[in-house]
C-alpha cells in the first residue's frame, strides 16, 4: 500500500512564465547516458554513468492569447532557456520539491487543431543541466 | 539593467524582475512579460536651413 501519494496537479514554468493554468501533463525524463565498462573477466555487463540526457514533455491548451502559450514559447525557438515543475501547488518543500532543467532547448513547435476540440501542443525541451530544490 | 513585470503569469505586476541564470531575457521581453528600465535616446534633431 502506497505510503504516499501525489495528486496529480502539478505547477509548471516554461522560461519563468508560470504555464499552469494550460498545462495537462508534464513527463520529465532525467537519464545518465549508461557507457558500457565490462571487461575480461566480467560474468555480467557493468555500466558506469556518462553525459546526462535530459528531458521534459509538456502537454498543453493551446492559446494565442496574450501571455499565454504562444506568446510564452514562440521567441524560444532554437533557444535555451529555463523550466520548472513541481508536484503540487503547495509550497515547496522535502516533499515538494521543485526541479529545474537549466538550459533547455527547444526544437519546435507543432499544435494540433482538430474540429469540435481544444486546440492542443505537446513540446519537447532537451538537454540542460538538471535539478531540485527544496527551499 | 533592472527588469520590471508586466504579466501576472511571471510574478506581481509592477515588482522588480530578477533574471536567474539560464533565463532567455529576449523572449520574456518580446512576449511582453516584462519590461526593461533601459531608455533609447533620440537622436539629435537636425534643423535644415535654406542657404540664401
Amino acid at each position: 500500500m502506497a505510503t504516499s501519494t501525489v495528486l496529480s496537479n502539478p505547477v509548471v514554468t516554461i522560461n519563468a512564465v508560470d504555464l499552469t493554468g494550460n498545462c495537462t501533463g508534464v513527463q520529465p525524463k532525467i537519464k545518465a547516458t549508461a557507457l558500457t565498462a565490462t571487461s575480461f573477466g566480467d560474468t555480467s555487463t557493468k555500466f558506469v554513468a556518462g553525459l546526462y540526457d535530459n528531458e521534459v514533455s509538456f502537454d498543453f491548451y493551446w492559446s494565442e492569447a496574450a501571455s499565454s502559450v504562444y506568446a510564452t514559447i514562440k521567441a524560444l525557438i532554437g533557444t535555451t532557456f529555463n523550466v520548472t515543475w513541481k508536484a503540487t501547488p503547495a509550497a515547496t518543500s522535502a516533499t515538494n520539491v521543485i526541479e529545474t532543467l537549466t538550459g533547455c532547448y527547444l526544437e519546435a513547435i507543432d499544435p494540433v487543431y482538430k474540429i469540435g476540440e481544444l486546440a492542443t501542443i505537446s513540446i519537447t525541451v532537451k538537454g540542460g543541466v538538471y535539478s531540485a530544490a527544496s527551499a | 539593467m533592472k527588469y520590471t513585470i508586466i504579466a501576472e503569469n511571471v510574478g506581481t505586476p509592477g515588482a522588480e524582475f530578477i533574471p536567474v541564470e539560464g533565463l532567455n531575457l529576449e523572449a520574456l521581453l518580446e512576449g511582453g512579460f516584462i519590461k526593461s528600465d533601459k531608455t533609447t535616446q533620440e537622436p539629435a534633431k537636425t534643423v535644415e536651413t535654406s542657404q540664401e
